[in-house]
């Protein structure tokens, strides 16, 4: 069980939330070349460490929010209301 | 809002232990109205109450912060029209009569805490859910909205959910409250 942090609600077991991966910065649509809007659709840094997610309250306040997660010890800080 | 006749989606009536320590009962016929509003409205403000929180409005409606920036408003029964009606709609506020909608179910006792314990994850401590505390959480794997409202001088807990998980949620509740002595009623199928 992963205990994640809503900024909202408190401590959740994962099982309540949604994770929906990390969290990347979307290009311009009028000028983003084909490579770019192609790595901001699918790629990602997937490290081994500290990964900054976004995530979704969906059995609570239902809202987005960010934390930073170790994806090599699933412990988390810094949980920011989006 | 048309008054159109109520009908519960609980088909059993209340379920109790013989010494007091756990009941549950259908309070699906009360009023529910469901406000969401943006911050800086008339009614954000007149409503008042933060998210995780509750309170008696003098009109006898309980005013919960249900969720950031959305409200549900408890009233007796029938009173949705009227309650609706109190609510200033002037910027972006929407209103809406859930009554129909959302079942709901009361669960009081000196065991209700430990009977609920036992269906959901969330921290039932009075440190974190004292009396008029507002949460959302998983109930028997419901997605429910709980209010804490201690009731008669004994805890007690207020959960809606969704109305076609309604009959499935008071008997596994009900299911729940046999090991604190409950007596089930004839014919509530629980497996």
């Amino acid at each position: 069980m992963i205990v994640v942090n809503c900024p909202h609600c408190g401590p959740r077991n994962s099982s309540d939330l949604r994770p929906c991966g990390e969290v990347t910065s979307r290009p311009d649509p009028a000028t983003a070349s084909l490579s770019e809007w192609r790595t901001y659709l699918y790629m990602r840094e997937n490290p081994s460490g500290w990964v900054t997610e976004a995530w979704y309250c969906r059995s609570g306040c239902r809202r987005y929010f960010t934390i930073e997660r170790n994806t090599a010890t699933n412990e988390t800080r810094r949980s920011e209301a989006s | 809002m048309p008054d159109i006749e109520f009908k519960s989606p609980i088909a059993h009536g209340p379920v109790s232990a013989p010494d007091g320590s756990v009941s549950l009962e259908d309070e699906t016929s009360t009023t529910k109205v469901v406000v969401r509003a943006a911050t800086g409205t008339a009614a954000a403000a007149d409503l008042g109450v933060p998210y995780g929180q509750s309170r008696l409005r003098a009109d006898g409606t309980l005013v919960c912060g249900t969720r950031p920036g959305e409200w549900t408003l408890f009233a007796a029964a029938g009173r949705a029209t009227e309650v609706a009606a109190s609510v200033d709609t002037d910027g972006f506020v929407n209103v809406v009569d859930v009554t129909h909608g959302r079942a709901m179910m009361r669960v009081s006792g000196p065991k209700a805490t430990a009977m609920l314990a036992k269906v959901c994850d969330i921290d039932l401590t009075d440190d974190m859910a004292p009396d008029g505390a507002v949460f959302s959480g998983s109930v028997a794997k419901v997605t429910c909205d709980l209010l804490r409202s201690d009731w008669r001088g004994e805890v007690s807990y207020l959960i809606s959910c969704e109305r076609s998980f309604g009959n499935y949620l008071f008997a596994t509740l009900a299911d729940a409250s046999t090991e604190f002595g409950a007596e089930l009623p004839t014919g509530l199928d629980i497996h």
